[in-house]
């Protein structure tokens, strides 16, 4: 009973949701089968982290991409972590064809050949930022861990992540997310450290740091978590996802307030696991999510910010607003280096946990 | 004497029977006892192999059980947690249970309801219930601060503390239930007789009502204790990230770092040890009535 819940590393998956996708999956099966179109027997899935996010790409990307294809696309919730993806590869009966996964998974994953290399004569590499054309990847959407804080529990706004260790300034609790990517950033920079040397991370010069602030530090496991501590009151600020300061600005009517600066713009990336089926066309669906008015479709419905910068260029004002991609709010935020989390991420997730737990 | 010899006769009428019928009783049984092999040990089986040969071939995983310092810190919290959750569940479980047992019937009934009610409630929407009494400007806090008893929230949650009162309120029906098992199984007239030969109230409990309870204390320690080293939902989220036992640890190495190995070896060092402490338990007692089925 202690395992009715997973808790994935973007969203928490309800068991519903699961069993939701996979009824509508069977349920469409018949209908695809009938069709009469040539490509009408490939069906492609894309696995993200549930909720809102199921709906959502359905409409961005799934109906527009079967609408000039005649190629289904389901979503399905369930949460690919790594664990899973590395799961359902060696049990070598792959049914996803593409995953959205964090930048880093890719090079992670992909080094030990649990992935399908990006087949670059299909997908453009021009239409993501340099640097997020990954060999076993490809840049899906850019988040960013942002500063966030309750303005009724603090006098005065935090500007800069230093801001975290001034306990006077600013009281109250702090919160940094359980899979470490931007606290160990977070407490380099407020060490003094210059941004363009920031990586390799220095990671007993950033435990030395946070340990300074341990005690006030609580860990943020899902989304829905960082949303519930910091409207709650639990904490006064939090380095969280800034599709979850939107959410969190807009239901507290602004009391809830959150910045671009010197946060930790990362790339998701879209991956596809070893040995899954229709690879050419999974190739094709990926190029096809390239298209900057479709990332602005995500961008309107979930804040993630376009990977595309032409998506960037053309979102709204009230849109660019929220759009990490935006230049105007990408030259103040912190590139995460996917390179150096690609290869120490494991290790130094341990240290980062154990640092916590002791 | 006769009754004995009637007795033994009929049971050996009645085993003459099953061996008859034997085949096809293990007919009925066959297709669970194949997915139990199919669909539990097999699998099972996996786990301990995996736990001998990822990354490579050898005891590897299982010496760093022993010499790691994050995984001895885990290990020691989660003994610590289980400990101090089993012995406050234990005693808060047997003055429910005595309650139950001397309660007139409706009364009795009433509180069997109150502890079976929680006891089949999810696990998640009880961790959540005490965040919303707990957290920092949750009831418990604004109570108190509201009449001038505190003047600073109580940290009650997003650490230790919070996953302990978490967790013994999950086990305390757990352990009501074997001890009343066992308490129900007392002979009233002992306690009169010991009353009658001028015990007082107090010394008849602890002379005579509380050794005869022994078998429902030690069935409940060990249950309860089994059932907490798996804890993984409260402790993710009444500990705020700092309180880290066993399963979530495993959990973490299987989904985030793709250690499968070193957790499968976790994993199974853990299902020894409930083993070996289930094997203890059912020398001493019989399992079916400790659980009130019997």
């Amino acid at each position: 009973m202690n395992n009715t819940i997973r808790m994935p590393t973007r969203r928490l998956v309800t068991r519903r949701q699961a069993l939701a996708m996979t009824g509508a999956a069977a349920a469409a099966a018949p209908f695809i089968l009938r069709a009469g179109r040539a490509s009408a027997a490939t069906e492609l899935v894309l696995v993200n982290w549930g909720g809102d996010a199921i709906p959502n790409f359905d409409h961005a990307f799934a109906q527009p991409f079967e609408k000039e294809t005649g190629i289904k696309v389901t979503i399905d919730g369930t949460g690919p972590t790594d664990g899973k993806i590395k799961a359902m590869v060696e049990s070598k009966n792959v049914t996803w064809n593409v995953c959205d996964a964090d930048g880093f998974t890719s090079e992670n994953l992909g080094s030990r050949g649990l992935l399908e290399e990006i087949d670059y004569s299909i997908v453009d590499r021009n239409k993501v930022r340099p640097g997020h054309a990954f060999q076993y990847g490809c840049c899906s959407y850019i988040y960013s861990y942002v500063i966030t804080y309750n303005s009724s529990k603090l006098k005065e706004a935090p500007t800069s992540l230093a801001d975290f260790w001034d306990l006077e300034k600013f009281p109250g609790k702090r919160t940094f997310w359980k899979y470490m990517s931007g606290a160990l950033e977070a407490a380099l920079i407020a060490d003094g450290v210059p941004v363009d040397k920031l990586y390799p991370l220095d990671v007993d010069r950033a435990l030395k740091k946070l340990e300074q602030i341990k005690d006030h530090i609580i860990l943020w496991e899902s989304g829905a978590d960082s949303q519930r501590f910091l409207r709650e009151g639990e904490v006064s600020m939090g380095l969280i996802w800034h599709t979850r300061s939107t959410l969190l600005e807009r239901d507290t009517k602004g009391e809830v307030k959150w910045t671009f600066n010197q946060g930790l713009a990362c790339p998701s990336s879209w991956v596809v696991p070893k040995g899954a089926k229709n690879v050419k066309e999974t190739m094709q669906l990926i190029a096809f999510m390239q298209k900057p008015e479709l990332q602005v479709d995500l961008l309107k419905s979930m804040s993630n910010g376009p990977a595309n910068p032409a998506g960037s260029a053309m979102a709204p004002a009230d849109l660019a607003k929220i759009d990490p991609g935006n230049e105007a709010n990408w030259k103040i935020q912190i590139p995460m280096d996917v390179q150096w989390y690609g290869k120490n991420y494991n290790d130094v997730l341990n240290d980062y946990l154990d640092f916590f737990a002791s | 004497m006769a009754t004995e010899v009637a007795v033994g006769t009929s049971r050996r009428k009645l085993l003459a029977i099953g061996n008859r019928q034997d085949q096809v009783y293990w007919l009925f049984v066959l297709p669970v006892l194949l997915c139990l092999l199919v669909f539990f040990l097999l699998p099972l089986f996996q786990v301990f192999w995996i736990s001998l040969s990822d990354p490579a071939v050898g005891p590897d995983n299982y010496i760093k059980l022993f010499d790691n310092r994050a995984i001895k810190r885990v290990v020691l919290t989660t003994l610590r947690i289980c400990t101090i959750t089993t012995v406050f569940s234990v005693v808060i479980g047997y003055m429910i249970a005595f309650t139950v047992v001397i309660a007139p019937p409706r009364t009795r009934s009433m509180l069997m309801f109150a502890i079976l009610v929680p006891f089949w409630m999810s696990v998640l929407v009880r961790a959540f219930a005490w965040v919303t009494l707990l957290r920092s400007e949750g009831i418990i806090n604004s109570f108190l601060m509201s009449f001038g008893i505190i003047s600073t929230p109580l940290s009650m949650t997003n650490n230790e503390f919070g996953v302990l009162i978490g967790m013994v309120h999950y086990m305390v029906p757990y352990a009501v239930l074997p001890l009343l098992a066992s308490m129900d199984g007392i002979n009233p007239s002992l306690i009169a007789a010991s009353r009658g030969l001028g015990a007082g109230p107090v010394q008849s409990f602890i002379k005579i009502f509380m050794p005869l309870t022994k078998p429902g204390i030690f069935a409940a320690l060990i249950l309860v204790f089994i059932m907490t080293l798996g804890f993984f939902v409260t402790p993710i989220i009444l500990g705020g990230g700092k309180t880290v036992m066993i399963a979530e640890y495993i959990t973490v190495q299987m989904q985030q770092t793709l250690r499968w190995g070193l957790a499968s070896a976790l994993a199974t060092a853990l299902l020894a040890v409930v083993l070996l402490l289930i094997g203890g338990l059912s020398r001493s007692m019989d399992m079916r009535k400790m659980l009130g089925g019997g």
